[in-house]
C-alpha cells in the first residue's frame, strides 16, 4: 500500500469510529465500543510486552485492577478531578509495572507466567483485605468523566481518543528499532546480544510502558462498570488480553487489535458463546496455537506475500564488492 | 589498535577447552584460525564476542582491558560477530533483520521514539540507508523485502555479514562462514572477507576450509585439543609439520 | 495452632504432590504443565461424584480418580505437547497447556458447579477425630508414598532408569532407540494418576471444588521451585515448607494475604538460591 493509500484508510477507520454512535444504532452498541476500546488500550500496551518482547504475562488484569481502584479512590473517596485521577493511575500501574518487572523479567518463560498469575491473585487478595480503602467485597462506586464527557458518546469519544493515542505510541514504537530490537528480544537473545540491544533493559521498559497503559485502561474501565468489586477483575479476564494478542498474532498490531474486537464482541452477540465464556477462550486459544501458532494475522500476512510474489522468486548472492566497500566505509554515526 | 586475546584458559568442569592461547586481531587484515572439530575454535570465538569469560588470561581492545566486558559492551567497542548457524529473526523481513545491526547508532530512546520526535525519524532513515547499500554489497538486492526465513542458507550467511557490518565494527568475527557454500559462493565470501579487510576492518575468519582459509588470510593461527600449534603466514603454516600431522590424522 | 500446623502440613502435602507430578511430566519432555494442579482438581471432583453421585464403593472410586486423572494426563500429552514439542518455538507449550487448563476449569465449573462441594468420608472415622482426622493425614501418607514410589521406581525398573536417561539428554536417549515419545506419554499418564490419587486423598481437605485447578498449579508450583525443579526431596520440602508457612501466616495474621506470603517465600528463596533448596542449576527450564 503506497503512503497516500494508507493514510486515507487510516482517515477512513477514523472517520467510521467516530461516528459510530450515529451509525451503529443503539446505546448499548456505543457502550460496547467504548468497552473494547478500553480493553484495546491496555492490550496495545500489553502487545509489546507478548506479542514483541515474547514476555508471556498472563497476569495483567492486575494492573488492571490497582488502575481501576486507584481511579475509583482518588476520583470518588478524596473527589480528585477524573483527568488528574487517570493520569495518577497510569502512572501508578507503571510504578507497579517496575517493581513486578525488576525480580520477574530474569526468570525463565514459565516462572514468569506464573509470576504474573501470582501477582493477580495477590492483587485480588489485597484488595480483598484492604476494606477500609477499597471497599473489600462490598466493592466501590466509580464516578464518571465531567461534562461534555458525561454521556454515553461522550465517553466513548473520550476513550476512542485516548484509545487512539496509545495505538499511535505503541504503533512508533513497534515500527522503529525498538520494535526491531523488541523482537530480537523474543526470538533470539543471542542476537539481540550481539548487535548491543540491552535485553533486561528493553524487556523492563515496555512491561512499565505496559504498565502504564493498563492503568490508564483501568481508570477507564471503571468508570464504565461504575461500581467495581474484587470479582470484577477475575483472573479469566487477564487470560482473555492475552489470548487477544496471541489469537491476533505476535509481532502485529492489526491482528491484535481485530482480536479483540471480536473477541470482546462475540459472546454478546452469540448467546451460547457468552454461556461458555472462557472454555471457548481457551478452545481458540488450543487451536490457534496447534494450527497456526503465529497467529491468525500472520497468516493473512503470508497470504499477501503469496500473492504479491505470485512470479518467480530470485535467489542466491551476487555481491557488488565495490558498492559494499562504499557502503562501509560511508557508515557513520548518527547526529 | 588490535583486538587481542592473552593466554586465554577456558573450562568446561573436568575439560580444558582453551589452554594459554594467545591471538591478536589487527584492523585491515584477515586472521584465519583453523583446526580440527573440538580444538576449541568457536569457544575462542565466544570468548573474544564476550559470551564466555576466561577461566584465566585476559582480552584487550586497543589497549583497554575488556576482558569482563558484557557482549553489549563489546559490540558498542565494536566487535561484530556471525554466528555457525546462522541466527536469524526469521519474521522479519531482511532489511530489518540487516537494520537491527545498527540499533548501538540509534539516538531514538524509547519515550523519544513512542512520540515521534525528529530524531526516531532520522535514526530510521540513516538506517535503512546503510543497511540497503551493504545488502546491495552483499548481493542480496533481490530479497531486500523478503521475510528472512524464506531465504537459502547462502543468503542467510550473507545476511549475517550484513547485519554485522551494520555495526560499523572495528572487527569482525566469522565462525564457520562458509558452511554449507558452493565453492561459486565461498568465491563470493572471499570476496566480501576482502573488500571488508581492505576497509579498515579486521576479521577473524574461524573456518574448516583450509585452502579458503589460506587463501584469503594475511595470517593464520591453528589450534589442536586446546593449543596454538602454529602462527605464521599461510605459507608458513601450511608446511609446518605438526599442522600436516594434526590434519592428516584427525 | 497445632490445629494451623497440621492443617499446614496436610495442604502442602498437596501440593508437594503436585510439585512430584510436575517432576514427572518435566523428566522426560522438559515442559512445565499448567494442568498439573487441573489433574488434582479432577481427582477429587470425580472422586465426589463417583462416592455421592453414583453411589460406588470407595475403592472403586478411588481406582476411578487414579483412572481419570491417567487419562487426563495422556490428553495432556497427546493434545498440548507432542505437536508442540516438534516446532522450534520454546514457549508454544506452556500457551497450549495453558488453553488446555482453561478449557478443563470451565468444563469442570460448567458440569460440576461453582460452589465447593462436600467430600465423602473414604475411612470410617466420627467427625471429633481432632487432629487425627483422616483430611489431615492421607494427603500427607499419599504424598510420602508417591515419593517413595518414584525413587523406587526410578532406581529399581527399567522404565524409572529409561525415565531417568530422557531427563539428562533425550537427544542421546532417542540415538540409543528408546521409543522417547512413548516413555513421554507414560510419563504424563503416571503424573495424571499420582495427581488423581493426590486429588482424592486430599478431597475433604480441599472440598470438590473446580477452582483448585489453577490455585494448585500455582502452589505447587512454588513448592517446586522452592524446594528445586528436579528434586522429589525437594518438593516434599517446598510443599511442606509452604504449607506450614501458609497455615502459620494465617493463624498469626488471618487468612487474608496466603498468596502474597506464598510469593513472598518463593521470591526469598528464589533471590537466595535460585535453583531452590535441592535443586541443580544445570536442571533450568526455559
Amino acid at each position: 500500500m503506497s503512503v497516500s493509500n494508507r493514510s486515507w484508510a487510516i482517515l477512513a477507520v477514523i472517520a467510521v469510529l467516530f461516528t459510530l454512535p450515529w451509525w451503529s444504532g443503539d446505546l448499548y452498541k456505543v457502550h460496547l465500543a467504548a468497552l473494547i476500546c478500553t480493553y484495546w488500550v491496555l492490550i496495545s500496551g500489553l502487545n509489546l510486552v507478548v506479542g514483541y518482547s515474547g514476555q508471556l504475562s498472563i497476569g495483567h488484569v492486575g494492573l488492571l485492577a490497582i488502575g481501576a481502584y486507584c481511579f475509583a479512590i482518588l476520583a470518588g473517596t478524596y473527589g480528585l478531578h477524573p483527568a488528574v485521577a487517570i493520569a495518577a493511575s497510569g502512572t501508578l500501574c507503571a510504578l507497579c509495572g517496575l517493581v513486578l518487572g525488576l525480580p520477574s523479567l530474569r526468570l525463565p518463560g514459565f516462572y514468569f507466567a506464573m509470576a504474573t498469575l501470582a501477582f493477580a491473585l495477590i492483587v485480588t487478595e489485597i484488595t480483598l483485605a484492604q476494606g477500609n480503602l477499597t471497599g473489600g467485597g462490598v466493592g466501590l462506586s466509580v464516578p464518571g468523566f465531567p461534562p461534555p464527557f458525561d454521556s454515553p458518546r461522550g465517553s466513548y469519544w473520550l476513550i476512542l481518543a485516548i484509545a487512539a493515542v496509545v495505538t499511535w505510541l505503541t504503533w512508533n514504537v513497534a515500527r522503529h528499532t525498538w520494535g526491531r530490537g523488541l523482537v530480537a528480544v523474543r526470538d533470539s537473545v543471542v542476537t539481540a546480544q550481539a548487535v548491543g540491544v540491552p535485553v533486561f533493559r528493553a524487556k523492563l521498559t515496555v512491561f512499565v510502558f505496559s504498565g502504564f497503559t493498563a492503568g490508564l485502561a483501568g481508570a477507564l474501565f471503571a468508570v464504565l462498570q461504575s461500581y467495581i468489586t474484587p470479582d470484577t477483575f477475575v483472573f479469566d479476564l487477564g487470560l482473555f488480553f492475552f489470548v487477544c494478542i496471541i489469537i491476533g498474532g505476535r509481532g502485529h498490531m492489526l491482528g491484535p487489535a481485530i482480536g479483540t474486537i471480536v473477541l470482546t464482541a462475540l459472546p454478546e452477540m452469540v448467546a451460547p458463546l457468552a454461556k461458555l465464556g472462557n472454555f471457548f477462550y481457551g478452545l481458540l486459544l488450543l487451536v490457534v496455537v496447534l494450527l497456526v501458532p503465529e497467529g491468525i494475522g500472520h497468516v493473512f500476512q503470508v497470504l499477501i506475500e503469496r500473492f504479491r510474489s505470485a512470479r518467480g522468486e530470485r535467489h542466491g548472492v551476487k555481491p557488488d564488492l565495490e558498492r559494499l566497500s562504499k557502503a562501509i566505509q560511508g557508515g557513520r554515526a548518527i547526529k | 589498535m588490535s583486538l587481542t586475546a592473552r593466554d586465554v584458559t577456558k573450562r568446561f568442569g573436568g575439560l580444558t577447552a582453551l589452554s594459554r592461547v594467545s591471538l591478536e586481531i589487527m584492523p585491515g587484515e584477515v586472521h584465519g584460525l583453523i583446526g580440527p572439530n573440538g580444538s576449541g575454535k568457536t569457544t575462542l570465538l565466544n570468548l573474544l564476542s564476550g559470551y564466555y569469560r576466561p577461566d584465566a588470561g585476559t582480552i584487550h581492545m586497543v589497549q583497554q582491558d575488556i576482558t569482563g566486558a558484557s557482549v553489549q559492551q563489546r559490540a558498542r567497542l565494536g566487535v561484530a560477530r556471525t554466528f555457525q548457524k546462522p541466527r536469524l529473526l526469521p519474521t522479519l523481513s531482511v532489511l530489518d533483520n540487516a537494520m537491527i545491526g545498527g540499533w548501538l547508532d540509534a539516538r531514538a530512546g524509547f519515550l523519544a521514539t513512542a512520540f515521534m520526535l525528529p530524531q526516531a525519524g532520522m535514526d530510521e532513515r540513516e538506517l535503512r540507508r546503510r543497511a540497503e547499500e551493504l545488502l546491495h554489497g552483499v548481493g542480496l538486492s533481490h530479497a531486500i523485502g523478503r521475510r528472512a526465513n524464506l531465504l537459502e542458507h547462502a543468503e542467510q550467511r550473507f545476511l549475517e555479514i550484513a547485519r554485522g557490518l551494520a555495526q560499523r565494527p572495528r572487527f569482525i568475527l566469522l565462525d564457520e562462514p562458509a558452511g554449507g557454500l558452493t565453492p561459486a559462493e565461498i568465491d563470493y565470501l572471499g570476496g566480501v572477507i576482502r573488500v571488508m579487510a581492505e576497509s579498515g576492518v579486521g576479521v577473524l575468519l574461524v573456518e574448516h576450509h583450509t585452502d579458503f582459509v589460506f587463501r584469503v588470510s594475511d595470517r593464520v593461527t591453528t589450534l589442536d585439543v586446546g593449543a596454538v600449534i602454529k602462527h605464521g603466514t599461510p605459507e608458513q603454516v601450511k608446511r609446518d609439520p605438526d599442522v600436516i600431522r594434526v590434519y592428516l590424522g584427525a | 495452632m497445632l490445629v494451623a500446623l497440621i492443617t499446614g502440613l496436610a495442604t502442602g502435602a498437596l501440593y508437594a504432590a503436585a510439585a512430584l507430578t510436575y517432576n514427572v511430566m518435566f523428566s522426560t519432555s522438559k515442559v512445565l504443565s499448567v494442568t498439573t494442579g487441573h489433574i488434582s482438581m479432577l481427582g477429587g471432583i470425580f472422586g465426589a461424584w463417583f462416592v455421592s453421585t453414583l453411589g460406588w464403593p470407595i475403592a472403586l472410586a478411588l481406582l476411578g480418580s487414579i483412572g481419570v486423572g491417567a487419562v487426563f494426563g495422556l490428553i495432556t500429552d497427546w493434545i498440548a505437547i507432542r505437536r508442540v514439542l516438534a516446532r522450534s518455538d520454546e514457549h508454544l507449550w506452556l500457551l497450549s497447556t495453558l488453553a488446555l487448563a482453561t478449557m478443563v476449569q470451565q468444563a469442570a465449573g460448567l458440569w460440576w458447579g461453582t460452589e465447593p462441594k462436600p467430600f465423602p468420608r473414604l475411612i470410617p472415622q466420627d467427625f471429633s477425630a481432632g487432629l487425627a482426622d483422616q483430611k489431615y493425614w492421607l494427603p500427607i501418607v499419599v504424598a510420602i508414598v508417591l515419593a517413595i514410589a518414584l525413587e523406587l521406581f526410578y532406581r529399581r525398573t527399567l522404565y524409572g532408569k529409561l525415565f531417568v536417561a530422557m531427563s539428562e539428554d533425550a537427544f542421546a536417549a532417542r540415538a540409543r532407540g528408546i521409543p522417547t515419545g512413548r516413555i513421554r506419554a507414560m510419563s504424563y499418564v503416571i503424573a495424571g494418576a499420582m495427581g488423581g490419587l493426590a486429588g482424592f486423598a486430599a478431597g475433604q481437605l480441599t472440598f470438590a471444588y473446580f477452582a483448585l485447578g489453577l490455585t494448585l498449579t500455582l502452589n505447587g508450583f512454588i513448592a517446586l521451585a522452592v524446594g528445586g525443579l528436579g528434586s522429589n526431596v525437594g518438593a516434599l520440602v517446598g510443599g511442606a515448607a509452604l504449607g506450614i508457612l501458609s497455615a502459620v501466616a494465617t493463624y498469626f495474621v488471618g487468612g487474608e494475604y496466603q498468596q502474597t506470603i506464598s510469593v513472598g517465600l518463593l521470591m526469598i528463596v528464589l533471590l537466595l538460591k535460585p535453583a531452590g533448596l535441592f535443586g541443580r542449576q544445570s536442571v533450568r527450564p526455559v
